[in-house]
């Protein structure tokens, strides 16, 4: 049962899916500029408090080192995980096969702050084991999918492909890697989904991150502190999250154009 | 030419194709028919290295298979299987176009050829061309198989049981045009099929395979006549079997000049089966009919008596074919 | 065009020799991971980061040997391999993991005097690098010798036994069990908050899935909506999810003195309960409704011209065939939520995950290893059992049995 793909079917929205990244990044911009000057409405969530803004650090430099992390673990990952799955399916590393398809999904089963807890023994504080943890992490569900889509491709299709004269090169990169995009693609959305959720608890390893005001708020039980972070976070979650939907939606009707 | 000797293939202790020996001459067609897992697919699919074989020797134009590159050896033989194996993400053109840009054609030669070869098919470039595999209906997606198969003019082509998953009226539309195609272009065909009445209706030489060993192979005809062996006999239809070898018979070859009698009701064209002469003399309760040319002009007639007396097997002459 | 284009390109082919290639990475790494990394560390006292030591310096010469002996044997076995071969190194990676704990005790036994019963022994980079390798191995003969799920789960319970008992006798000075021990009523009651807080937000989310799974299938309209929003509901990082519930439940606990008398405040386990259960949502009710939906409207037609009534249909057919499809999201839903509930620490629900949080404050790496471990083990146990449970249910049980999946 591969969640993501019931994500795809039973998707969200409608038929007008193509403004929702619009909307949730202009709702994203409207956070990360808005509330330095929106005293007044955090105040109402806080009226107690000596300091409702958060002032550690902009929401916007937040949401760059955010995006850093896990952009550089999501290249890592991508690379990493296609690169993976592709080499256990071909026929020199076929020996690993049974074995990566087998780690690949007991490992989802892994809670990812687990892994992000024994990273840190390894590696120490900060960014590094969070990418680290991300990119370990982050593999799993591109490994399978990209497993998972590259043998669902016909067999027939395949053996055509190479009766026809294709080189193994020729068959991957014209017939096997584009029937098997949409379930790749799936694949990277619930990683990069993931890596987003978890990089934030990467905060409280003291990495620098969107994470940052919501462990601040609740530590000193400012609401107004968790608001900011929370807000500013799921708007990134969406807006990515549905930008994946759109591109998952592109690649579908451009791969069966009616 | 394709020559097979002593080939035998084993997967583990199994022997899938069990020591076969054959020669398909140049331009011929051949069907190799059994029933499923009798190794006729596993035949085919050796003879472009899709599978490699454990003994023997597989011959292609004076040189074993080995000794070719898989790669371009695939590029030079067509190719057709029952369920197209077309690709879904690219349109009937591209599909078409697969060998030739393989090969480096082109842009111009290999549009030319798609459109050549699409005329050739009955797909109309206008309408087809942009389409995808799965706007099509099963006989159309088989038409572009066989385009595709067809497209870098190879000399051979093999055909796994193409039209074995359409329904019966397109599949006898494609077996018409297959064979109207072959009359024109002479490639060394090899068919698997396990439907005999397809093997008998377009082969020139058939192979009847059973558990990987070549049961019986010979013509059509010669196989009707004096099938060896009760599997061969059961699978060319048993009582029908008169009926088949009449469908293989045209009228003319039976045909005797006109009688002194006054010229029978019942006309049927010279170029029509025997079978279907008999059918026509059962329906009209008749045992003679006028036999007419292409203008309707009659140009001899057709007993019963006679029928029955030359079906009887002529040993000596059917032997050698 | 003819066919000798095609010439030449010899090809010739060798391949009769077909060592075991996954095998002999793996013991290779093995053997370079313990002669090469630091197998285990001296710590004077908790905070204070250790002192490593080879494998020499551990488990002596003998020990080394020994070690080294069995590896390569196994690695030799992976050269040629057979079915004989595959169990025979089976054997001697059991032996091995049975032996980690052995090690240790040696270990200890070398490197702490008596004199010093603050010194904590911990394992080293060598250590956890050999527990995984030999835990891939194992799945890799697992996958080779077609093992069933069962009795390749029997048979690692039984090494764990092993390590309990070990752990039990003989390793007083390893880190993790003085943390344990000094932290032991502490960490009893997180295990069993982490256990309840899980249970609940899944029985609550199975009652609801069901509930909401049903009205979608009758109200056809519903379905687009409310995927939608639990879609929606999915996406939000927890961290954010759990921040933004302590707002309306302080506000709720506030208002209502009978809620906060109930325990729920803004604060502790109510927001964690209600952060879990709308987690756990999406894939209950998408398995649910799957799971009902894909029963073969034959089979349901045929029950209707058996006369079965409406409710008989239900439960007599579509609810056993739907059933192992719906554990499988029970299996979903339960792993994600042991996960997330480690997140919900950090709003004071407290569980397993406070350990990690707390340990990560103060630098106190085995106290992490406390919290992050047993969720570890607890995410797997739930993921095999629930799965061998799905295996049984299966209509077709007997075929399936065997399925090393």
């Amino acid at each position: 049962m591969n969640p993501s793909v019931g994500r795809r079917s039973l998707g969200l929205h409608g038929a007008n899916r193509a403004i929702w990244p619009a909307v949730w990044f202009a709702l994203l911009m409207l956070c990360v500029w808005g509330f330095p000057h929106a005293d007044g409405v955090l105040r109402s969530l806080e009226p107690d408090a000596n300091q409702v803004v958060y002032q550690r650090a902009s929401l916007a430099s937040l949401l760059l080192q955010h995006l850093f992390v896990v952009s550089v673990a999501a290249v890592v990952t991508i690379v990493g995980g296609v690169l993976a799955a592709i080499a256990v399916t071909r026929e020199g590393g076929r020996d690993f096969l049974p074995m990566v398809a087998q780690v690949a999904s007991l490992g989802q089963t892994f809670p990812p702050v687990a892994v992000l807890a024994l990273a840190v023994p390894a590696l120490g504080f900060g960014t590094l084991p969070i990418i680290v943890a991300l990119v370990l992490y982050g593999m799993l569900p591109i490994v399978r999918n990209t497993l998972g889509g590259l043998q669902d491709v016909d067999k027939d299709i395949k053996s055509a492909a190479i009766a026809m004269g294709m080189t193994p090169w020729q068959v991957l990169r014209q017939v096997e890697l584009p029937l098997a995009a949409p379930v790749i693609l799936a694949g990277i959305r619930t990683s990069v989904t993931i890596n987003i959720s978890t990089a934030a608890i990467g905060a409280t390893v003291g990495a620098r991150n969107l994470g940052d005001p919501i462990i601040a708020g609740i530590v000193n039980g400012n609401m107004a502190y968790i608001v900011q972070g929370a807000l500013t976070i799921a708007l990134l979650a969406l807006t990515v999250d549905s930008l994946f939907e759109r591109f998952q939606e592109r690649l579908r009707s451009r791969l069966y154009t009616s | 030419m394709i020559e097979l000797a002593h080939v035998t293939k084993r997967f583990g202790d199994v022997a899938a194709v069990d020591d076969i020996s054959l020669r398909i001459a140049k331009g011929k067609f051949c069907a190799l028919v059994g029933t499923s897992g009798c190794g006729k697919s596993t035949t085919l699919r050796m003879i472009n290295r899709l599978i490699a074989h454990s003994d023997g020797d597989i011959i292609l134009d004076g040189q074993p298979i080995d000794a070719y590159d898989p790669v371009k050896l695939r590029r030079r033989i067509g190719y057709v299987i029952q369920h197209t194996g077309l690709f879904p993400h690219w349109t009937v053109a591209r599909n078409i176009g697969l060998v030739p840009r393989l090969l480096k054609w082109s842009a111009a030669d290999v549009q030319a050829k798609v459109e050549e070869l699409m005329k050739l098919l009955g797909l109309p470039v206008d309408e087809f061309a942009a389409k995808y595999p799965h706007q099509l209906s099963g006989g159309q997606a088989q038409r572009v198989g066989v385009a595709r198969a067809l497209a870098a003019d190879p000399d051979i082509l093999l055909m796994d049981e193409p039209f074995g998953a359409l329904d019966p009226i397109t599949r006898e539309k494609l077996q018409d045009e297959l064979s109207r195609l072959q009359a024109r272009m002479h490639k060394t065909v090899v068919f698997v099929t396990h439907d005999m009445d397809e093997a008998l209706r377009l082969a020139d030489h058939l192979v009847v395979m059973r558990e990987g060993r070549i049961v019986q192979q010979g013509s059509p005809l010669a196989l009707l006549q004096q099938p060896n062996d009760p599997f061969v006999e059961s699978l060319l239809g048993g009582l029908e079997r008169g009926l088949k070898q009449a469908a293989l018979t045209r009228i003319k070859d039976h045909m005797s000049p006109m009688g002194p009698t006054l010229p029978a009701q019942s006309r049927i064209p010279a170029a029509f089966s025997l079978r279907q002469g008999l059918s026509m003399m059962l329906r009209d309760h008749t045992d003679r009919l006028t036999v007419v040319d292409q203008h309707d002009v009659p140009v001899g007639e057709l007993t019963l008596r006679k029928i029955v007396k030359e079906a009887q097997p002529e040993q000596g002459k059917v032997r050698e074919s | 065009m003819s066919l000798l284009d095609a010439l030449p390109t010899p090809q010739v082919s060798w391949r009769q020799w077909r060592p075991n290639r996954v095998l002999l990475v793996l013991f290779s790494a093995m053997l370079a991971a313990i002669w090469l990394l630091d197998v285990v560390s001296v710590s004077p006292n908790r905070i204070v980061s250790g002192e490593e030591a080879g494998l020499i310096e551990a488990i002596g010469w003998v020990g080394a040997l020994l070690v080294s002996g069995v590896m390569l044997t196994l690695l030799a076995l992976s050269l040629q391999p057979s079915h004989q071969g595959y169990q025979v190194a089976l054997v001697g990676v059991s032996l091995l993991l049975l032996l980690l704990p052995f090690g240790l005790m040696v270990a200890s036994h070398r490197l702490i005097s008596s004199d010093t019963p603050q010194a904590r022994l911990n394992m080293g980079m060598a250590y956890w690098l050999m527990l995984s390798l030999l835990l891939l191995c194992w799945i890799e003969l697992r996958l080779r010798l077609t093992l069933s799920r069962r009795r390749s789960t029997l048979m690692l319970l039984g090494v764990l036994l092993v390590w309990g008992v070990c752990a039990i006798l003989g390793l007083d000075s390893l880190a993790l069990g003085q943390e344990l021990r000094a932290r032991d009523d502490e960490f009893w009651r997180a295990l069993r908050q982490h256990v309840t807080l899980v249970s609940a937000s899944v029985a609550i989310s199975i009652g609801l899935g069901l509930t909401l799974a049903m009205l979608m299938r009758r109200y056809a309209k519903c379905q687009k909506i409310a995927f939608g929003v639990l879609n929606f509901l999915q996406t939000i990082p927890s961290i954010a999810l759990f921040g933004l519930m302590l707002g309306p439940l302080a506000w709720l606990a506030a208002q209502w003195p009978l809620l906060s008398q109930l325990g729920v405040s803004g604060i502790g386990w109510a927001p964690a309960l209600l952060a879990l259960v709308a987690y756990s949502l999406l894939p209950m009710v998408r398995n649910t409704y799957i799971a009902l939906e894909q029963v073969s409207p034959e089979t349901l037609e045929a029950a209707r011209g058996m006369g079965m009534r409406n409710s008989q249909r239900f439960f007599q057919v579509r609810l056993p065939l739907a059933l192992p499809v719906l554990l499988e999201g029970i299996r979903i839903t339960t792993v994600q939520a042991i996960g997330l509930t480690a997140v919900a620490a950090l709003i004071g629900a407290g569980g397993l995950g406070a350990f990690i949080f707390q340990g990560l404050g103060q630098a106190a790496m085995d106290m992490v290893l406390l919290g992050a471990l047993p969720i570890l083990m607890l995410a797997l146990i739930a993921d095999a059992g629930l799965g061998a449970l799905a295996d049984i249910l299966r209509p077709n049980a007997t075929a399936q049995s065997g399925d090393s999946q």
